[in-house]
């Protein structure tokens, strides 16, 4: 089962194979908890936001036609759950772990990395959401702008929109350094 | 620069899911799955009435509130929920005879094996399209009504050991928890702006948070400590009114300020009365329970039982408990239940676990609906919702959300809001509600803040005896130079507000008391803080005949009854027959608070404190300690020894 691709797991799941859907589960749990983590910073917050977006997947996976790729499908449903839930909670926006670095910092000197990785963070969280889905997409997922447009169901040339806009707000974080 | 976003945001450090994250979304989506092919199957009568059900609650949200999906999949959801958070809690309860040990140390042993469900019977529980909740009385009607049989013989309240939640590890404070930012209330001149006016406060969040985080060893936030909230921690022992006529009466004292011997202080009291218990209203309670993932925590969802656990031993036959939970959806666990059936409300509550699956609940409004539907009139009818400060309960817009609270407040529906765990803990908005929501904000951080709350004074958080309750001193220019309110910043009403009956302010529950302090400086001190105005100011009319001239101040008191809509007035003067030329010679209440109120400011700053120092406020509270019956006047005694080592946030 396996080894099977996403494609074949998601008919067998479609016609009712629990264990198919089990696998599709296991396979994309990492990168949907991942994804939700770039997007909240907040552990437990990427747990819920992964256990939301697969039982989402579960009850609609029937009703999946396949029009898109599943991964394309599966990150859609990912990043409208997280960002239902930047709404829910859009006043939660630190970074724990980067936080955690920071206090822990002060003896030991953090070098500028975790600084400097936690201040794009922070800068890309200010975003406006489509925006910092966009921004997330292309430039932590590796997505291209084709690939992301049809995650976010917009034209491509949206999305190079959004990522002109985050790239110039970004702009300054960048310039002082160089 | 492109590149160069890229590597850094490669650099963030994900951390690993808890133990279980992956199981727990495995099985709730594989639930789900399941529910699904099931629903394809049969559409059930049973599932055809939960569908309209559901359908009616929904008609009450709006649309905006409602993606699609949810009113699609809410049946499914529903059972998927139910489902997942349920089952996974039994194999936990599958033991012989456990040691079941009370608070006061008191152990038992007991033949509980109420919960344990073979696999068969869980089997049969599993996904059922029909009512959830009958497969709750469908086990109660079982070895669970034995349980209840037993919890009742036995002192209460009960709690399994093993359920005990484990001491708070130590945690670095990360922070992120939010506290509305105030000032302290600033030094007021009598002659510029003589009358002041705030709500009375009887929530006493503030303190418990900030005895947590002493007990870790760092000073709180400053936001975080509300000087009055701790001041009213403590239950005074002022007079009562002589008769029932009136639920309360001020008790008046002007003191020596112990941190400036230039100052007095102004010290009001108030409590109210305790319920006679057989007229005690009866209670429509609904419990809307957080299950989401961050309750996943020995302090969260764990203690949060144990508490609920307490209060409902605390509750008469007559009164009715409801459960709604949510995670992300909503889920009604259990419908409104009369206490008679204890067993069944024990079982719900313990099958409570976090971690529960789905997104876009109404968590809030159903509890409203569910309060609304037994409606009790004569009785309380309260909503207590109980969180680690996540409010995705279905209404997104903090705002909206108290402009609900607020409108169902009105139908007579009261909130209360009981805070846990420490991390995102949103103290900001859980006033806001509390206080719209005519309830109390506590803050539960052990299982003895619980008992203080549900148990020993249960009968002043569930039932109040007067709303509205709004304070007015008149300062007398002739004899207080300066004042300053102590505390109450977030409850500063405007003056004219005072006689505005449609203006809200806070209640008071049954046996409550409310303490305020004012500092006040009076004519001809050295400690005036302020200069006089080179111009003088306008000179007064003086058409009154009154003499006030031995008089402090003027204190004004207006407070409705729980029904009513009309204000009541009392009055009385502050004179110099109210007070006390030596502080020992001071009521041991007065000083007490004074204590308190010292040790509020010091963690704030102590601005206006004339370097008073920690062993000061331990020596002042240490004459004041009373009978302390249970211990709460010397918890705070060590509080203050810890103050005296911590180290503030961030400092290692």
């Amino acid at each position: 089962m396996e080894s099977l691709s996403d494609q074949n797991l998601v008919d067998r799941a479609r016609n009712g194979d629990a264990r198919a859907f089990e696998c599709l589960v296991t396979r994309h749990y990492q990168s949907v908890y991942r994804v939700a983590y770039r997007w909240c910073g907040v552990r437990e917050d990427a747990e819920d936001i992964t256990q939301d977006v697969f039982v989402k997947v579960a009850k609609k996976i029937r009703t999946f036609e396949g029009r898109s790729a599943f991964r394309t499908w599966l990150y859609r449903v990912t990043m409208n759950t997280a960002m239902d839930f930047g709404r829910r909670r859009s006043t939660r926006r630190a970074f724990s772990e980067a936080w955690k670095a920071e206090m822990h910092s002060s003896s030991e000197n953090p070098g500028e990395h975790a600084l400097a990785v936690q201040e794009l963070y922070a800068a890309i969280d200010a975003l406006p959401p489509r925006q910092k889905a966009a921004a997330l997409l292309v430039w932590a997922e590796g997505f291209t702008h084709r690939e992301a447009a049809g995650v976010l169901e917009c034209a491509e040339a949206t999305v190079s929109a959004h990522i002109f806009q985050a790239r110039e707000k970004l702009n300054p974080l960048f310039a002082e350094k160089s | 620069m492109e590149k160069d976003i890229q590597e850094r945001l490669e650099k963030l450090a994900i951390p690993e899911p808890r133990d279980g994250a992956r199981e727990r979304t495995l099985r709730a989506a594989i639930t789900e799955f399941e529910a699904g092919a099931k629903a394809d199957e049969t559409r059930s009568k049973g599932f055809l009435r939960w569908m309209r059900l559901l359908g009616k609650f929904l008609q009450g949200g709006h649309p905006m509130n409602r993606p699609a999906w949810i009113t699609a999949g809410v049946s499914f959801m529903f059972v998927a929920l139910v489902t997942a958070v349920l089952i996974p809690q039994f194999s936990a309860y599958r033991s012989g005879p456990q040691r079941i040990t009370s608070p006061s140390g008191l152990v038992t042993e007991s033949g509980h094996d109420a919960m344990d469900l073979s696999v068969d019977e869980e089997a049969k529980i599993s996904p059922p399209a029909s009512a959830p909740n009958e497969w709750v009385a469908g086990a109660g009607r079982g070895r669970i009504g034995a349980k209840a049989e037993a919890l009742r013989k036995m002192p209460s309240p009960v709690l399994r050991e093993k359920e005990q939640p484990a001491p708070p590890l130590p945690q670095e404070y990360v922070g992120r928890d939010r506290f509305e930012t105030f000032d302290p209330n600033p030094i007021k001149r009598t002659k510029e702006e003589p009358v002041s006016t705030f709500s009375v406060d009887v929530d006493t969040a503030s303190y418990a948070f900030v005895r947590r985080a002493l007990n870790a060893g760092h000073l709180p936030p400053k936001n975080a400590v509300r000087v009055e909230e701790l001041i009213n921690y403590f239950d005074y022992d002022y007079p009562l009114p002589a008769d029932r006529s009136r639920p309360f009466r001020p008790s008046v004292s002007v003191i020596p300020t112990p941190w400036n011997p230039q100052t007095l202080l102004l010290h009001i009291g108030i409590k109210g009365f305790d319920l006679v218990p057989d007229q005690r209203p009866r209670a429509n309670l609904v419990f809307l329970i957080d299950v989401s993932g961050s309750m996943d925590m020995p302090d969260k969802l764990p203690l949060l039982k144990n508490a609920f656990r307490m209060l409902v031993d605390r509750l008469e036959t007559k009164d009715t408990v409801a459960l709604v939970v949510y995670a992300g959806s909503a889920g009604t666990v259990l419908e409104p239940t009369p206490v008679q059936e204890k067993g069944k409300i024990l079982a719900a509550l313990d099958r409570l676990k976090a971690g529960g699956s789905t997104a876009g609940g109404e968590g809030i409004r159903r509890a409203y609906a569910l309060a609304e539907s037994c409606f009790d009139a004569e009785g309380v009818n309260r909503v207590i919702l109980a969180t680690d400060g996540d409010f995705n309960v279905g209404i997104r817009d903090p705002e909206a959300l108290q402009h609900f609270v607020e409108r169902e407040r009105e139908k007579g529906i009261y909130l209360s809001v009981l805070g846990f765990g420490q991390g995102n803990y949103n103290d900001a908005l859980m006033q806001k509600l509390a206080q719209n929501g005519n309830g109390n904000a506590a803050y539960i951080d052990t299982l003895n803040e619980a008992r203080k709350v549900l148990v020993e004074e249960a009968s002043s958080t569930l039932f109040p005896i007067a709303k509205d309750v709004k304070i007015q001193v008149e300062f007398n220019p002739e004899r207080v130079a300066e004042y300053r309110l102590i505390g109450y910043e977030s409850r500063r009403l405007r003056r004219e507000d005072f006689n505005n009956d449609q203006v809200d302010a806070g209640e008071i529950g049954a046996g409550h008391s409310v303490t305020a302090l004012y500092e006040l400086t009076p004519v001809g001190s050295p400690a005036l803080r302020i200069d006089e105005l080179r111009y003088g100011t306008p000179v007064q009319k003086t058409g009154k005949a009154v003499n006030t001239a031995g008089e402090y101040a003027f204190l004004r008191i207006r407070y409705k009854l729980p029904d009513a809509r009309k204000s009541r007035l009392l009055e009385r003067p502050v004179s110099t027959s109210d007070e006390h030329t030596s502080l020992s010679g001071a009521p041991q209440e007065a000083r007490f608070a004074a204590a308190v109120a010292a040790f509020g400011q010091k963690i704030r700053g102590g601005t206006y404190l004339e370097g008073f120092s920690w062993d000061d406020i331990l020596a002042l509270a240490e004459t004041a300690r009373g009978a302390d019956r249970f211990g709460y006047r010397t918890e705070f005694l060590n509080l203050v020894r810890l103050a005296k080592t911590a180290r503030s946030m961030g400092e290692k």
